[in-house]
């Protein structure tokens, strides 16, 4: 990766200008144009590596709640099971994982009695009996932006 | 106007909140192309997105990265068995080291006994599993599991409003 490019990734993640012209101040930051911020940007997102430029929330100040939920599901059933899952537009993040517990998501809602019923629903309808539910009681951390 | 209190969330916070929980336009002034989609002026619509930040709703503005093709190619969500007098000083001290990004506590279940979650990225499975050794050696803790990615059914970012 060009030099050009780690410099804006790392200036992008976690400082984005919030201002009237935030490519131009982008740009004055590593002596750029603005166009040329705006294009290397669209290029870096066209490629995969900026998935999304937006704003990340604390759901809990937005009357939200989130949670992680695990599930062990047999491997012939994990197809069905990904997609009643992911059909849940609060399920964001949803992986296969190298143990029992193999599948595991995270589900956000307004109310955990919300997601207690998805769960539910979620067991029925696949029939995998093993759903648990692991709401974060403490957060001791939360970083996310890397050094490229 | 009354000064609005930290927890309130009012209509025009959601509808600024409905704009940038997706992807920022890339034009040369992405803000006034937001703002004229609700009806109000670039600088209203600034000055919520940094309201809602000192509020503390809004947690991080920027990009979010593909970690694979930027260079981070293995991610593993280690498990730990803590005792629960011992949850508070080590959750501290896992959050510590650099390579962890997020650390809870969290409920364990009947057949799951973990309670703490540390989130580590390296550039390969070895280097994650040293990462945890290191860690495990730091803090004592020598039950855990390493959970790696093998799959990503779905990543997206929460529609709120």
């Amino acid at each position: 990766m060009h030099d050009t490019d780690k410099n804006i990734l790392n200036e992008i993640q976690s400082d984005f200008p919030i201002t009237p012209r935030p490519f131009q101040e982008l740009g004055r930051r590593l002596n750029l144009s603005e166009n040329e911020v705006i294009e290397a940007i669209r290029r870096l997102r066209d490629e995969g590596i900026i998935r999304r430029i937006g704003g990340n929330f604390h759901s809990n100040k937005l009357n939200f709640i989130s949670t992680l939920c695990t599930a062990k599901v047999p491997e012939e059933k994990i197809d069905d099971f990904v997609e009643v899952v992911n059909s849940y537009p609060g399920v964001t993040h949803n992986y296969l994982r190298n143990n029992d517990y193999n599948i595991w998501f995270t589900f956000i809602a307004k109310d955990m009695g919300y997601i207690e019923r998805a769960l539910k629903e979620i067991s029925e309808v696949t029939g995998v009996p093993e759903i648990r539910n692991l709401p974060a009681v403490r957060t001791f951390k939360i970083k996310v932006d890397f050094e490229v | 106007m009354a000064k609005r209190t930290s927890s309130v969330i009012d209509k025009l916070d959601k509808e600024v909140i409905s704009r940038i929980q997706g992807d920022l336009p890339l034009v040369p002034r992405p803000y006034a192309a937001m703002a004229e989609k609700i009806g109000i002026t670039e600088g209203e619509f600034i000055k919520r997105i940094k309201d809602l930040r000192r509020r503390g709703a809004l947690r991080r503005f920027g990009a979010t990265l593909r970690h694979q093709e930027a260079g981070f190619s293995s991610n593993a969500m280690v498990a730990w068995v803590v005792p629960d007098d011992r949850v508070e000083g080590i959750g501290k001290i896992l959050a510590r080291f650099k390579e962890v990004t997020h650390c809870y506590q969290r409920r364990p279940q009947k057949d799951w006994r973990y309670n703490v979650y540390s989130m580590i990225h390296g550039s390969n499975h070895e280097q994650c599993y040293e990462i945890a050794e290191r860690m495990s050696r730091f803090t004592g803790i020598d039950e855990y599991v390493l959970l790696f990615s093998k799959r990503e059914f779905k990543k997206t970012s929460m529609e709120y409003f």
